[in-house]
């Protein structure tokens, strides 16, 4: 007789914990974002930073809801698998992936231009190749490190998380402090207000300082009283990000920075001048700002870029592990081959998910990279992708791959208010309408739609001004899709209906497994009311 | 604009800077201090009358109450909650004997229980009182005893009788529980093995 049992994750993630996945993914985007944005938006670089706030605020909310709602693996994915069937739960769950091998490939680049502020020969424009071997070798050493199973420990990942978040209080408090200048912010939006064009630009880069909220939720299955502490988490994170992207861009652009910054005239400029063109620069912006802070700024020019460049590697190794788990938990859910849920025997990681999905992110580092190794190339990028290469060839699929995944995660939250409305909700996102549906009273969620029409605005932006973005994206998506129709059509699956999944199960044994009795007992008391509602109602 | 002579510093960028440090910490100490739930609830009050209940603890033993096992548990709540630990051997001594008859081998028996009990305290970092008392009925002199010191839990070992005897835990184990007026803890001895275990490898 067998005696195999499924072995449930243990909950071990405490409260900081939680906040700490999410900060080691997300609070890692400002110091790439930053600079892409201040290039792009100029003098409207705080602009494009509030408006992707607020978005940003509505998918924090939508997160915390859906993730205290459903604390499970998986994350968006599951939300939109859940809220409008298999199909679109592929496609939202693909667009995440998309998003985590830009993850390894954008952070691990970015860590290599953060060290390059202590080592020149790390600096891309004058060494790329040394600069593309430093950030291969990166990938290529988490891959194997994941592979082995060794990773980093949670404690590790919070005191990182807390010394960062000192850090940035410290650069920010001592900036305003003693640098900013309100009347130079001022000047600076007014003289040099960029083009609409640059500006849709700087919100869909902005966008992507703020992505990595699906770490919270993809942790939500190992995280102890997970209906309870995820909202505090997910609005802690969402606060604190707001706050450290909206301080920056304002600090940016009314600093009087400590010493004067030339150009190749030998003329003053203004410090968010230093980011225009100039890739090395916008790979290393926080580093670059905390050095022009009066005072902090001579200890922060020495541990800003180690402590970035860890915080880098961090978000790297979170994009390794995150597409695997994701990949793992479509592949439970019948979403992709079972092969990805293959582990090791030896080492019993899920090796093909990795060195796949790794595989991925360092051909995208090759096309990212090519335009620097190979001056030939520059031509062809001129012609096809509007010159775009290094930072800005990755952020433009980030950009996409996140937009579209929350566009998905945003119909989802709609549609979940409305076909599972027993289904206990700890956190609700305020402003809803009450009304019926299918005989049920549902809420119908008001920020939802405000939400989804502000990242569709991104996505529509990111398909404007991104050269790339528009051609790589929606190819990602269409090759996905083919790729998911075949393996549906082998394993004599529906293809574009969705199989048959038992929810009211499931939701109890969700709400079991993560401890949550309160919640579980109302779900049932909820389920048993409506029933007995429906079978009174067929009856008369 | 103004700015503060000499230092740089302007109102609106010193006020800017105190808002972000304030609400950083915030938000971290809002984050980290969540509600508790039901459960947490429970278990914090069951925490709390632990801590009422267990002022002074007494260990009984005698020839029909085998406490060593149950001694180190004692110790270790004695020092968790820093109560008084006393342990105390009881020989009963039967009618057709005078009170003050000798009665060397449960004495010699009570030399070796309280001398272990007093090695386990010491090991615990637990202070130890020590007696023995010969008394006509054990079960009457532990309660009067308990009284006396205002004790808030009985610690007593047991083992299982074979067969159903009419008092499964033993003749005095059970008249202490029926009557003490603190909390009785009462310890039965295992028997090396569970029925889990057994279970898996009948499966097996």
């Amino acid at each position: 007789m067998s005696t195999e049992k499924h072995a449930e994750l243990r909950r071990t993630v405490t409260p900081w914990g939680s906040f700490s996945w999410g900060y080691s993914d997300v609070g890692a985007d400002i110091f790439i974002g930053l600079g892409l944005v201040l290039a792009a938006a100029a003098g409207a670089s705080n602009v494009a930073f509030l408006f992707a706030g607020l978005v940003y605020v509505c998918i924090g909310l939508a997160y915390t809801e859906l993730a205290s709602t459903y604390p499970v693996a998986g994350g968006g994915q599951y939300f939109v698998l859940r809220g409008l069937g298999d199909i679109f739960g592929f496609i939202a769950g693909w667009a995440v992936l998309l998003d985590f091998t830009i993850d390894i490939t954008i952070f691990a680049w970015a860590c290599v231009d953060y060290l390059s502020q202590l080592v020149p020969t790390f600096v891309n424009s004058a060494h790329p190749w040394v600069h593309f071997w430093v950030v291969f070798g990166l990938i290529a050493a988490l891959c194997l490190l994941n592979v082995i199973g060794v990773r980093e420990s949670t404690a590790f990942n919070g005191f990182v998380s807390a010394l960062d978040i000192a850090s940035e209080t410290c650069i920010l408090f001592f900036g305003f402090l003693f640098a900013f200048r309100p009347e130079l912010l001022i000047h600076n939006m007014q003289t040099s207000w960029p083009s609409p064009d640059q500006l849709m630009l700087g919100i869909s880069y902005a966008i992507i300082s703020f992505v990595g909220l699906e770490s919270i939720s993809q942790a939500a299955q190992e995280t102890q009283r997970p209906a309870s502490i995820i909202p505090r988490t997910s609005v802690g994170l969402i606060l604190t990000i707001l706050i450290f992207a909206l301080g920056y861009s304002n600090l940016a652009l009314g600093l009087q920075p400590w010493h004067p910054i030339l150009d190749a005239h030998g003329q003053a400029i203004q410090f968010w001048q230093i980011f225009v063109n100039n890739g090395d620069n916008q790979g290393a912006a926080v580093a670059l700002l905390a050095k022009q802070v009066p005072y902090w700024g001579a200890i922060a020019a020495f541990y800003v870029p180690v402590l970035g460049a860890v915080l880098l590697l961090i978000s790297s190794n979170s994009g390794v592990f995150g597409s695997s788990r994701i990949a793992y938990a479509m592949s439970s859910s019948n979403l992709l081959p079972s092969m990805f849920q293959s582990v090791h025997k030896r080492f019993r990681t899920p090796m093909v998910s990795l060195i796949a999905f790794c595989g991925l992110a360092a051909i995208e580092l090759i096309f990212a990279a090519i335009p620097y190794l190979d001056p030939h190339a520059n031509a062809f990028y001129a012609r096809f992708f509007d010159g775009e290469s290094g930072l800005d060839f990755l952020a433009d699929l980030y950009a996409f791959g996140a937009a579209t995944s929350y566009s998905f995660v945003f119909i989802a939250l709609i549609a979940l208010r409305l076909i599972d409305p027993l289904s206990p909700r700890r956190f609700k996102i305020p402003l809803n309408i009450p009304m019926r549906f299918r005989g049920e009273r549902v809420e119908f969620p008001v920020v939802g739609v405000i939400g989804f029409a502000g990242i569709f605005s991104i996505l529509i932006f990111t398909l404007m001004t991104h050269p790339i973005g528009r051609v790589a994206g929606p190819l990602w998506l269409v090759l996905g899709i083919i790729m998911y129709l075949v393996y549906r059509h082998h394993r004599k699956m529906p293809l574009l209906h969705s199989q048959k999944h038992e929810w009211r199960k499931q939701q109890v044994d969700i709400l079991r497994n993560a401890g949550e009795l309160e919640l579980m007992d109302e779900y049932i008391a909820n389920v048993k009311a409506s029933d007995e509602r429906t079978a009174k109602e067929s009856v008369a | 604009m103004t700015v503060i002579a000499g230092s740089g510093i302007t109102p609106i960028g010193a006020l800017t800077a105190l808002l972000i440090v304030s609400a950083i910490v915030a938000t971290v100490w809002w984050m980290l201090h969540p509600p508790a739930s039901l459960v947490q609830r429970l278990a914090q009050e069951a925490e709390t009358s632990l801590e009422r209940m267990v002022g002074s603890i007494i260990v009984v033993f005698s020839p029909e109450i085998a406490s060593g096992h149950m001694t180190a548990l004692a110790a270790k709540l004695a020092r968790g909650e820093r109560s008084e630990l006393l342990a105390i051997y009881v020989i009963e001594v039967p009618y057709t004997l005078p009170p003050d008859a000798e009665m060397p081998v449960e004495e010699r028996a009570a030399l070796d229980a309280l001398a272990a009990a007093e090695t386990i305290a010491a090991n615990n970092g637990v202070d130890i009182r020590t007696e023995t008392i010969k008394t006509r009925s054990a079960a009457e002199t532990v309660l009067a005893l308990a009284k006396r010191e205002k004790a808030n839990l009985l610690v007593m070992g047991s083992y299982r009788e074979g067969k159903y005897s009419g008092a499964p835990l033993g003749r005095t184990v059970e008249a202490i529980a029926a009557d003490a007026k603190c909390d009785v803890l009462i310890g039965v001895e295992g028997k090396h093995g569970t029925l889990l275990v057994d279970e898996t490898r009948e499966n097996l």
